[in-house]
């Protein structure tokens, strides 16, 4: 039994969190915002629920290869589908589904085969797509609009989206549909993983990359079908990508990022359409998309490792670390550079040089009885003449370290300056540069 | 804009009668396909770029993004100053021109993070913005013009019927102040509402209001029946001029930055080093792009308007390398698309087919029961040419046809099966060897090539004189041998033949 890293904690935890969050959002909307729990309420937010968890979980594989708008044009491609299942079969919301599954997926081969076959690109195709499809089904749609009679009410709803509209039966059907895609998927757990992350090595191994992408793709279709109603053709592409976006934040495993882009998904969905509820004026597919945007921000930001705020810390924080060592190099060089290493170096300098955080590496620096200050200018002590020098030699081996490394068949290590190499390479090693660095230094003084 | 008509219309008069000009516009078919090829052209143009700089899709983007510049700028105008502009509004084009800037901006602000590839990115920050225009056009806008529905689906079928009336003789205006005699004075209850009575209660105050005062253009005026002579007038819709406009300024557009537009779209790099400021340009694409795409909102919707931008340069990519013969071909196909487009929707198929044949025919075959008549939006049967457009050139372009390609294909496999077996026969021609290796029953054997296959390569090099075949012996004949050499010359030279 392997162990589990704290990273994978972490993981499950947030997956709890928010899980823990989306359950207790119910009661606190219920008290604090008013939100009547009535049975089309229930129903829209179970709806929303259920399709942010289907169309999470296959959404992570359009993010994953690139292709989050192909999304985009095929939820615009679905107009036509359900425009001629109505046509030719009424308004059955199955038959009307499977009609906008069958012309997405057109538009997907049309992609394909446009992109094999010409100079044009996938964006192309796939605006091609969108544009085309979509001028066919509003043509149909103008057509059936013609007639006289009313049942065509309501398609329109694909345009834009209804969640009101979802009745006890559509969740069953999303239920349904839903379940069967993620038995397809668990099915071919590997062959997707393999040809998301290296389809050439998959193809060099035998598997039908063409064929599993489709089925891949077919599957995308499914959650794009599914979430027509709610989102509409327009939103359906935030609906589908946002909550995989935010999950890649948080972990590199295709198997936490699903469950938790399913979880923000649920999220996403639940909430958006309960936060709707309260404002009769507020259309629920849009809030969805609002909340689903608000998670992925916040994993952006906060997301551990590489989240926009740690790293802005961190690099404040190697600032301030490195201040010092900064200002000692500068100094040091200065000061050589005027002569001797007695000379007085002018503080709007030092600060011209590096800004604001000169002031805090020199505080550091006399702290440590480096530097001494002398009216407006900064001199080094004889200890920082040592550490200096010490920096400085420190730099010399970098750089005899970049220039050498293969000559010398030294170890491969990343290079860092602020780092003592003495640390980050064997002693040998080390031994060696120095050995290359005197030599180097002898040559230069003689051809001097 | 007002202005502009007046002079586009001064000026048109020279060439034709006023009677002539009005039944013009008033045509919905000629003021439909105009209009749509005024967008087609502009957005070809702009669209030939956005192709070569393989951001196709940002234009969709924009174009759903510029719903909240409208919303927003509707809704500053409506509570700083209590206008309720309408769409084609100066204001409203500038909220849409900076809602698509915006979307760019949002765009490469999460991408820089670095955190989310491109793709993503945009598909992330455009249905936000339309969401948020959406939650704003259902929570605070309570306009009839303004819904999504507006503008998502525009009709050009009518855009003939929104004018601008331009009075050329006979112009006499009409004002009517509460003192004349004409005005039209009602009481109205000023308090009733307040204190929930009905006007006849005693308490209810009024005062007195006139219903049809205020300045009257002269055709309102003509209409009100407040003037003897009927104006002479000119029935100029709104949308042309609008489209004119976004054209010209397209062209200027193209014309002005054409070689900076080139430099930066081949060679950013290049561009960048020269000081041709690439990400201005960048800019600037976009804002024109915005531009187009909202001046086209109520003539063909916003998602319609994506495929002005993407298709023509798509058919015309297929068609030619060059990038002058790029932007011409675009806007021809885009024009021609949104000419014959109009036909289509009112059933005729470029005059060879209609589509009410077809729905009849549907209906005996599978005994169903369709309208026979078909009646379609006209917008989205102009996407639909120019999509019949691309697909004609997809299949038939000279250069780049699925045709042209299939054709050169089996061109290349035909020479290459002459040329193998050629060589084959060159190779054993006089030697000991000859009889077993050349002889026309056998030779299929030395290739492994099904018999037919072989006879028919044989058959097509005796048709060119090329071999003779002579008791079953396979023999070159003089052409055929200067053929190979001329071959060996040209094609392996580089390689040491061993002869």
């Amino acid at each position: 039994m392997h162990k589990i890293s704290a990273e994978d904690r972490r993981v499950w935890l947030l997956i709890g969190t928010t899980a823990l969050v989306a359950v207790l959002f119910i009661p606190f909307s219920h008290i604090v915002l008013q939100v009547d729990y009535d049975y089309t309420l229930r129903t829209v937010a179970l709806g929303g629920a259920l399709l942010g968890v289907v169309s999470g979980v296959l959404g992570c594989f359009a993010v994953l290869r690139h292709q989050s708008l192909l999304g985009d044009a095929l939820s615009h491609a679905a107009l036509p589908g359900v425009a001629l299942a109505f046509l030719l079969a009424g308004r059955e919301l199955g038959l009307l589904l499977v009609g906008a599954g069958v012309t997405s997926w057109l538009g997907v081969y049309f992609i394909r085969i446009v992109t094999d076959t010409t100079r044009i690109k996938q964006d192309t195709a796939m605006g091609i797509v969108l544009a085309a499809w979509f001028a066919a089904g509003i043509a149909l749609l103008a057509y059936i609009q013609s007639r006289a009679d009313a049942s065509q009410a309501g398609l329109d709803n694909f345009i834009f989206g209804q969640a009101a509209a979802i009745v006890a039966r559509d969740i069953q059907l999303i239920a349904g549909v839903g379940a069967v895609s993620f038995v397809l998927l668990g099915l071919f757990w590997k062959e997707f993983k393999l040809i998301t992350f290296d389809p050439e090595f998959a193809g060099a191994n035998g598997f039908r990359v063409h064929i599993l992408s489709m089925l891949l793709s077919t599957l995308i279709v499914v959650a794009i079908v599914l979430g027509l109603q709610l989102a509409g053709v327009i939103l359906m592409v935030g609906m589908l990508i946002a909550s995989g976006i935010a999950a890649r934040q948080w972990t590199n495993k295709l198997g936490q990022m699903i469950i938790l882009s399913a979880v923000f998904g649920a999220f996403a969905g639940s909430t958006g359409a309960i936060i709707s509820a309260v404002d009769a004026d507020i259309p629920t597919g849009p809030l969805i998309i609002v909340v689903a945007f608000l998670l992925v921000i916040m994993s952006i930001c906060f997301a551990p490792g590489r989240g926009l705020v740690w790293t802005l810390l961190r690099h404040r924080s190697d600032r301030r670390r490195f201040a010092a060592q900064t200002v000692l190099h500068d100094l040091y060089h200065y000061a050589i550079d005027h002569g001797t290493l007695s000379t007085a170096v002018p503080e709007a300098f030092l600060v011209g040089v590096h800004g604001p955080t000169t002031i805090l590496g020199l505080r550091q620096l006399a702290g440590r009885g480096q530097v001494q200050q002398r009216g407006n200018t900064w001199l080094l002590t004889p200890a920082g003449i040592k550490a200096a020098a010490k920096d400085a030699r420190n730099h010399q081996l970098w750089t005899v370290y970049r220039q050498y490394s293969d000559e010398l068949t030294l170890p491969m290590v990343a290079e860092d300056r602020q780092q003592d190499i003495r640390n980050c390479l064997p002693n040998e090693a080390v031994e060696k540069l120095e050995h290359k660095l005197n030599s180097l230094l002898t040559q230069q003084s003689s051809g001097m | 804009m007002f202005q502009l008509e007046q002079l586009i219309v001064h000026f048109l008069l020279n060439f034709m009668t006023r009677e002539e000009l009005n039944a013009f516009l008033r045509d919905p078919q000629q003021t439909a396909s105009l209009v749509g090829s005024l967008i087609a052209v502009s957005g070809a143009l702009l669209g030939t770029f956005l192709l070569l700089r393989g951001m196709s899709l940002t234009s969709d983007a924009i174009s759903h993004t510029v719903l909240l510049g409208i919303v927003v700028a509707f809704m500053v105008m409506d509570s700083l100053f209590g206008q309720k502009p309408e769409l084609s509004s100066v204001w409203l084009i500038i909220g849409a021109a900076a809602a698509g800037v915006a979307t760019v901006v949002l765009t490469e602000l999460i991408y820089r993070s670095g955190l989310v590839k491109q793709d993503a990115a945009l598909g992330l920050a455009f249905p936000l913005l339309f969401a948020l225009a959406v939650i704003m056009v259902s929570r605070f806008v309570d306009d009839v013009h303004l819904d999504e529905d507006a503008v998502m689906v525009g009709e050009i079928g009518v855009v003939w019927a929104n004018t601008n009336s331009h009075c050329l003789e006979n112009c006499e205006t009409a004002t009517i102040t509460p003192y004349d005699p004409r005005a039209k004075l009602t009481r109205q209850c000023v308090n009733c509402r307040e204190l929930g009575i009905s006007p006849r209660d005693a308490r209810a105050k009024f005062t007195e209001i006139c219903a049809n005062c205020g300045e009257y253009s002269p055709a309102q005026a003509w209409q009100a029946g407040l003037i003897q002579n009927e104006p002479i007038l000119v029935f100029w819709p709104k949308s042309i001029t609008v489209m004119t406009v976004m054209m010209l300024l397209t062209i200027v557009f193209v014309i002005m930055f054409y070689k900076e537009l080139k430099l930066s779209t081949f060679d950013p790099t290049l561009a960048a080093a020269l000081g041709f400021h690439p990400a201005l340009l960048h800019y600037g694409l976009m804002v024109m792009v915005s531009l187009v795409a909202v001046g086209a909102f109520d003539a063909v919707g916003s998602i319609l308007v994506v495929a002005f931008f993407i298709i023509p340069p798509a058919a015309a990519y297929l068609l030619t390398d060059r990038l002058p013969l790029l932007l011409v071909y675009s806007s021809a196909i885009g024009a021609a698309g949104a000419y014959l487009g109009y036909d289509l929707a009112r059933g005729n198929f470029l005059g060879l087919i209609q589509v009410s044949d077809i729905l009849s025919g549907l209906n005996d075959l599978f005994g169903l029961d369709l309208l026979e008549k078909w009646d379609s939006s006209i917008s989205a049967s102009m996407v639909l040419m120019i999509f019949f457009f691309f697909l004609v050139s997809w299949i038939f372009s000279p250069k780049y046809g699925l045709v042209s390609t299939m054709m050169r294909r089996s061109n290349q496999r035909r020479s290459f099966e002459h040329q193998v077996v050629l060589g084959h026969i060159h190779h054993h021609q006089g030697r000991v060897t000859e009889s077993d290796e050349v002889t026309a029953s056998t030779l299929h054997c030395h290739f492994h090539w099904a018999p037919a296959k072989m006879q028919r390569v044989l058959r097509q090099l005796q048709a060119l004189n090329l071999v003779q075949i002579e008791a079953d012996l396979v023999a070159l004949t003089s052409q055929g041998e200067t053929h190979v050499r001329t071959f060996r010359q040209t094609q392996l030279s580089n390689e040491t033949v061993d002869k």
